[in-house]
């Protein structure tokens, strides 16, 4: 019947308009009872189960007379249906199954289609359908309407076609191949084929698979980029983020889950394949020269306190910088870490300082895909400059990495990487594990080095029994003590032929054959055929410190990425739920949460921050032309009081340009430096001889046009430090900034953009009256109209500080003119005097009145600072769950911030007033350097 | 989303006359639990409360009331309605049932007509008729078996422990929304 229904109904549908029909009656069915079109039997259906029987009056009544036993049963019968409508009713439910469905397995369309439904709830889903005549279209059936549709369809068709001969002439061939006679096998076996790196050059990306390759023309897919394409919003397909098709952020609302997983309950995890690997290898000596000439010049890493990092066992992050003409330029953070020598060769006497330097030692460098050209040009350019030379090895589609952060990351680690080798003694450490909730707890930058199992062979991942874990004291003394020096080995991910074998894992299929093959609930045994992966997992602490969550990074190699990410993903978490999948807006809010700038975003002072900026720009721009001229923010009328008129700079900008008096970027400057050419967002790593065509094709104007904030330099936190606390008056460069952590002291939310002011500095002594008095006169009020700004402003802001007394002169300003209250019983007479009184007295109201946002915004509020306490920018704001305010992170000019705590001191010299673009009422915040 | 809110009222129609057929004295308990007799209709009831709204609101009234009001459920056997109405007018229903004293059938009975819970659900009206029409099965059982006064009884027309309750309803008149889900023990 079901045929019969959808095809009488679509061959209606066809006829008609467009609107669902009423399910049609079947006159001619054979066999079958015949039943009511669906819809008025649905409706019946409700109008009977929401009817409830009643019984007439005579049933209460024995011939007409009140009777207890006919009351009695009347009432009974009365409980009876009123029950029955209760339980019909609620079983008469009007929400369709797709409905019941948790939120995460909604599917679009899920209405039409009852595959998209859960299984357990299709048959009646189907059933629904069916009777609610939902009409179905099956994609494979639905005529083309484009053209291109139309090709392909018919494409599609052809293919079709063709594979049908292929099949029949490989029949063919197998059934002609039985007769044939055996000795005819080849016996030669070929290897597949290890991918080439060529030494000091880019690595080409993997070859895609030929279906995908036309999709893969300007980017690379991450390994998991099948997966993430179906739950997270990627990047635009002609727009990718560093030639990667980047996971922007989950499809699913995820603001707040993120925010839980990440600290309190659960894990986030993101596949960070993206990121660049680079080896360096070669004599010891040359490597320390190559990282110091990168800016790794503390004496605590060549020291004796950095002998744990130099023998592999701790990773180094941090900025690395390249030398301009006469000052040293943030490239960007970079891990680095060194892979171990045998036991043996650290055995070896200290003394021998000479033939310590000469051994042949690797170094692993991890960095942003954003800054890794430039590190890389300046890797080669570095190692070209020693003898006996080192090289660099671009290992950017070799190592793949995923990292995991929150309470659950230890755990969901711990049961998906399950060590090859169990003598292995970082495996060892590493399974000791249990029981950690935070990576951060682990000694700083730890490394753990070892091969695994393929994950493949345990999957699904069993939840890690806590029985296994060893005592709480046990923990601690692991934890401590760290035993991962004795017996090290070099770490098998340098190893180009490791990361070769385990990058040929068996097929699923033959994974799939033996696991049919063994026991049910048995776990696989580790055969031949499946080589160790080799990882190196490492945590990181956030650098603002405290309670906050660390994150493991795991890199293994590229081809091994996928299968480990399965695992990740369908990890059962001891405190319920999966972990949560993380794009890069998640990470860059954890980063905000935990008052971190992130990278590119928060560094103008790096090229790559700076191209970041360039594009937010544009996008910025691009959104508000869009918008209908009534309802976008016309920054030319914008009222800052005090009669000051506009937005200071660029409305959607970071506007430093503006603050610090460099050229804008309308036209090219050619007098720029050239070391600084490279910045050009899609030329991240093409050869020299593609970037001009793809700037052609791309359609990149601005290609020789460097943005003048490439001039600006980023300060660290400790040198300003260092400048604050000296006595000399060295002064920091006047194109220098510092990034900052702003966190507001009452209320207020900052947007990217927001104007941040130091506090207006206080007027001397001559000139410093309250602002009711410096009121415009009534006699001359075209002349005050342009006024200045109050002069006790500062006073104003400081006001602000809860349970800050001082300053309170100026709270009566507002109330002054108000008519005093009295009480009621003052008598007329009283009222008249006092009233004549007010009348004669001075203070009489200014005429005519002071315009809207003259002395104040909103009656009481006090102004933003002039333009010449603008200090800086905020390059990420939002109320920020962690803190339960508003917080934000940004960049402010270095000179300035430092003339102002030196002006008035460390504690006020902090606060400033942040204020959004395009809105002129400012906030009170407090900046920490970060 | 819009939703239509709707409040449900539980009304009991109270008797204090002997019907007519009836001879010699009746218990209190069927006294005022008669069933109503005659042609009583979910129409007539409607038409008899438009004319009373009407009466007491005027046109205004009657037209706020006229489209969402409906009987969800009516039982002369045991004299029990239950009417649904949109939530901003249901004061105005509950208002003409109280000047309602007799039958809106021709030459009707006079009765009360006593709204003894407002809810914003079917639900839970239809709970409380249950729960009432329990009390009453007790209090019938006790009157078979000769008890003078029943406790059920008490508690179906005293209130009980829902009298503080109630006069806070009355005194809470402003608050819609308080008022909604309110208990009414005596007419």
């Amino acid at each position: 019947m079901d045929n019969h229904n959808k095809q009488s109904a679509s061959g209606k549908a066809a006829a008609d308009s467009k609107k669902r029909k009423e399910a049609p009656l079947n006159q001619n069915q054979q066999g079958k009872e015949s039943r009511p079109p669906a819809r008025p039997q649905k409706r019946v259906k409700f109008q009977d189960a929401r009817n409830i029987r009643s019984q007439p009056s005579d049933a209460a009544l024995d011939d007409g007379k009140l009777d207890l036993q006919k009351f009695l049963s009347a009432r009974e019968f009365e409980i009876k249906a009123l029950e029955t409508s209760m339980r019909k009713c609620k079983s008469a439910n009007a929400t369709r199954v797709f409905q019941q469905v948790p939120r995460e397995m909604r599917r679009r369309t899920a209405s039409h289609n009852a595959k998209r439904v859960p299984k357990r709830l299709r048959d009646r889903a189907k059933r629904e359908m069916m009777e609610d005549n939902t009409p179905t279209v099956e994609a494979r059936k639905r005529r083309p309407r484009t053209t291109r549709a139309r090709i392909r369809a018919e494409n599609a068709k052809r293919l079709e076609k063709l594979a049908a001969r292929k099949r029949k002439r490989a029949l063919q061939n197998e059934a002609g191949g039985e007769n044939r006679d055996e000795p005819g096998k080849t016996t030669i076996q070929t290897r597949a084929p290890r991918p080439k790196i060529r030494r000091d050059t880019l690595n080409e990306p993997p070859k895609p698979k030929s279906k995908f390759k036309k999709r893969q023309i300007n980017k690379t897919w991450l390994p998991t980029h099948l997966w993430h394409a179906k739950r997270a919003t990627m990047t635009e397909s002609t727009k990718p983020l560093w030639r990667f098709a980047i996971p922007l952020t989950p499809t699913q609302k995820c603001y707040r889950p993120t925010h839980r997983a990440s600290g309190q309950k659960g894990t986030v995890f993101w596949d960070t394949s993206y990121m660049s690997t680079v080896r360096l290898y070669g004599a010891a000596g040359g490597i320390e020269q190559v990282l110091k000439a990168l800016g790794l010049v503390q004496e605590s890493l060549w020291g004796n306190r950095g002998r744990k990092w130099r023998s592999g066992t701790r990773t180094w992050s941090g900025m690395v910088s390249r030398q301009q003409r006469n000052s040293r330029r943030d490239i960007g953070p970079a891990t680095i870490l060194w892979n171990p020598t045998p036991t043996v060769e650290t055995a070896a006497p200290e003394s021998n300082t000479t033939e310590l330097k000469k051994t042949q030692r690797q170094i692993l460098i991890r960095t942003h895909p954003s800054c890794f050209l430039e590190l890389f040009d300046e890797l080669v350019k570095l190692a070209k400059l020693h003898t006996p030379q080192v090289h660099v090895e671009d290992l950017r589609f070799e190592i793949g990495s995923i990292e995991l952060t929150g309470p659950g990351s230890t755990e969901t680690l711990l049961a998906v990487l399950q060590p090859y080798y169990t003598e292995e003694r970082h495996g060892q450490v590493f399974s000791s594990l249990v029981g950690v909730t935070n990576p951060a707890s682990l000694p700083k930058d730890a490394v753990l080095g070892f091969s695994i199992k393929d994950p493949r062979l345990s999957y699904p991942p069993k939840r890690v029994d806590t029985a296994s874990k060893v005592s709480d004291s046990a923990l601690l003394d692991t934890l401590t003590q760290w035993p991962v020096e004795e017996q090290v080995k070099p770490y098998g991910l340098f190893d180009r032929d490791v990361r070769f074998k385990a990058s040929s894992l068996p097929p699923q299929k033959s994974i799939n054959r033996r696991k049919g093959a063994s026991t049910p609930g048995q776990e696989m045994q580790v055969t031949a055929a499946d080589p160790p992966i080799p990882v190196i997992a490492f945590t990181s602490r956030p650098a603002a410190g405290g309670q906050a969550q660390g994150t493991w990074t795991l890199l293994a190699p590229w081809k091994c990425i996928l299968p480990i990410w399965y695992s990740i993903v369908h990890y059962p978490l001891s405190t319920g739920g999966n972990p949560r999948l993380g794009g890069l807006n998640e990470q860059r809010q954890i980063a905000f949460e935990q008052g971190t700038p992130w990278f590119p975003g928060d560094f103008l002072g790096t090229n790559a921050g700076v191209v970041w900026e360039m594009e937010q720009r544009a996008q910025r721009k691009k959104a508000w032309d869009r918008r209908p001229r009534g309802k976008r923010i016309e920054w030319a009328s914008l009222d800052l009081g005090a009669g000051r008129k506009g937005e200071i700079g660029d409305g959607l900008a970071c506007d430093f340009e503006h603050l610090l008096g460099l050229p804008t970027d309308h036209l090219p400057n050619s007098c720029e430096d050239q070391s600084t050419s490279d910045v050009d967002p899609n030329a991240m790593d093409l050869h020299p001889g593609e970037e001009a065509e793809a700037a052609a094709k791309l359609g990149k104007v601005h290609k020789n046009t460097v943005p003048s904030l490439t001039t600006v330099e980023q300060m660290k936190k400790t040198e300003f430090q260092a400048l604050i606390s000296s006595v000399n008056s060295g002064r920091p460069p006047p194109r220098s900034i510092i990034s900052v952590n702003i966190t507001f002291v009452t209320r207020g939310v900052a947007n990217a953009c927001a104007r941040i002011y130091r506090l207006p500095s206080q007027p001397s002594a001559t000139t410093a009256v309250p602002s009711s008095e410096t009121e415009v006169p009534a006699t001359d009020p075209v002349a005050a109209g342009m006024g200045s700004l109050p002069a006790d402003l500062r006073d104003q802001w400081l006001q602000k500080i809860p349970g800050n007394k001082s300053g309170s002169r100026s709270t009566k300003v507002t109330t002054a003119h108000a008519a005093p209250h009295m009480s009621r019983d003052v008598g007329q007479g009283t009222r008249k005097q006092l009233m004549a009184k007010s009348l004669l007295s001075g203070d009489p109201l200014p005429y005519p009145r002071p315009t809207a946002n003259q002395t104040d915004i909103g009656g009481g509020h006090p102004l933003c600072p002039g333009e010449e306490d603008l200090i800086g920018f905020v390059t990420a704001g939002a109320y920020s769950l962690s803190e339960g305010k508003g917080t934000a992170v940004g960049a402010i000019s270095a000179e300035k911030a430092f003339d102002t705590v030196k002006e008035s001191g460390p504690k006020e010299g902090r606060l400033c007033i942040v204020r959004n673009a395009g809105e002129n009422v400012g906030w009170l915040a407090r900046w920490e350097l970060v | 989303m819009v939703r239509l809110k709707d409040r449900y009222l539980l009304v009991n129609i109270v008797y204090a006359d002997i019907p007519p057929g009836q001879k010699g004295t009746v218990p209190d308990l069927l006294l005022y639990n008669q069933p109503t007799l005659g042609e009583l209709r979910p129409q007539t009831i409607l038409k008899g409360i438009r004319s009373q709204v009407n009466a007491l609101f005027g046109d205004c009234g009657s037209g706020s009331v006229e489209r969402s009001l409906q009987v969800k459920y009516l039982s002369t056997a045991t004299s029990t309605f239950i009417l649904r109405i949109s939530r901003a007018h249901y004061r105005l229903v509950w208002a003409a049932l109280t000047f309602m004293d007799r039958l809106p059938v021709k030459d009707g009975r006079p009765c009360i007509f006593r709204v003894v819970r407002v809810s914003g659900t079917i639900r839970k009206v239809e709970e409380e008729a249950i729960r009432r029409a329990k009390l009453l099965v007790l209090a019938a059982k006790d009157e078979m078996a000769g008890k003078a006064s029943s406790d059920a009884l008490n508690a179906l027309f005293r209130g009980g422990k829902d009298s503080a309750r109630n006069l806070a309803l009355v005194t809470d008149d402003h608050d819609d929304a308080e008022m909604g889900e309110g208990e009414v023990s005596d007419g």
